[in-house]
């Protein structure tokens, strides 16, 4: 199935994992840091309030090396689609479009009702994919056990929910 | 500062050439008929965890200083939060990481889901302490400047 960027295929995923996999030892080996993105929201946050928990060492020490990794991970997106046949603006969203179909006002307000989730979720949890399910996993914590399992849980109810039941997809062929 | 960057970079063009930042390749995962994130996944904890053993046991990082790993609290807000996150997760097909990734890659609705992300992200630490009881969550250390 080809990927929505450019409609090119995807590296193998043992390529993929691997290159993720040197990346998180590349971050700890060189800069002493634990991989991790969703702690890139509270560094923003941190720029525009002032609540205790935004004053909090916690947040405050992240903010030095997280906020240039989140904005080398935009860039890495731009250089992806410029060497891969060009960048451009699209609305595209493969299955979503098909099924559910709402206009661009109607994605941007689903799109805005998911990112409440994941930016609430993530910082209850204490971490995403990456700081709980790849770090937190390899590295054998309780903690990122319990939150990987719910994350995969939540995600599989709701797009269950979401296209199975409501929307009665039988086989997702892309 | 640019070995941020560079790292960055690196794992953003990973994750958007892999399927990790696609909607369709998040809701394949999720209906049980795409292997690829389940193998992306799987690869990178089976090998960063003895990456990870042996980089323990050496001790040191690439400038000699000791290795020092924050370990994440256990509460309450693991089940919770990982539960909502989930739910977030298959409504924008994009993890923290891909949102970022699809801003780069030119997917307009990606930043509304930045957008909202940041706004939750707001709600929870504005109730912050009002979580804390319930959910067994750790108090907060106030930054000294000396982080």
């Amino acid at each position: 199935m080809p990927l929505i960027l450019n409609h090119l295929l995807p590296v193998h995923w043992a390529i993929a994992g691997a290159a993720i996999a040197a990346v998180t030892l590349g971050l700890l080996f060189l800069a002493n840091r634990r991989l991790g993105v969703s702690g890139g929201f509270d560094d923003v946050c941190s720029l525009l309030l002032a609540q205790p928990y935004f004053r909090s060492g916690a947040v405050r020490s992240g903010r030095q090396w997280r906020l240039p990794f989140v904005i080398g991970l935009v860039l890495g997106g731009f250089l992806s689609a410029v060497l891969g046949g060009g960048w451009k603006t699209t609305w595209e969203l493969g299955l979503f479009d098909q099924v559910i179909g709402l206009g661009h006002a109607g994605k941007l307000a689903w799109m805005f009702a998911g990112g409440l989730f994941i930016g609430f979720g993530t910082r209850l949890a204490g971490g995403c994919t990456s700081g709980h399910g790849i770090f937190g996993l390899s590295n054998l914590e309780l903690p990122s056990l319990i939150t990987t399992v719910s994350f995969m849980a939540g995600g599989i109810a709701t797009t269950q929910l979401v296209y199975r039941v409501l929307f009665h997809v039988v086989y997702f062929r892309g | 500062m640019p070995l941020y960057l560079l790292l960055g970079t690196i794992f953003g063009f990973v994750l958007s050439r892999s399927g990790a930042a696609d909607y369709n390749y998040i809701q394949g995962m999720f209906l049980f008929e795409r292997f690829q994130l389940y193998g992306i996944i799987g690869t990178a904890v089976a090998l960063t965890a003895p990456g990870l053993w042996a980089l323990k046991r050496f001790g040191r990082t690439a400038t000699g200083r000791p290795i020092q790993i924050e370990l994440k609290p256990l509460h309450r807000g693991n089940l919770v939060g990982g539960l909502l996150f989930g739910v977030g997760w298959s409504m924008a097909g994009m993890c923290p990481g891909p949102i970022f990734v699809n801003i780069g890659e030119g997917k307009l609705y990606a930043v509304a889901a930045l957008a909202g992300a940041l706004a939750g992200a707001g709600v929870f630490g504005t109730i912050y302490t009002r979580l804390q009881g319930r959910l067994r969550l750790p108090p907060l250390a106030l930054d000294t400047g000396k982080a």
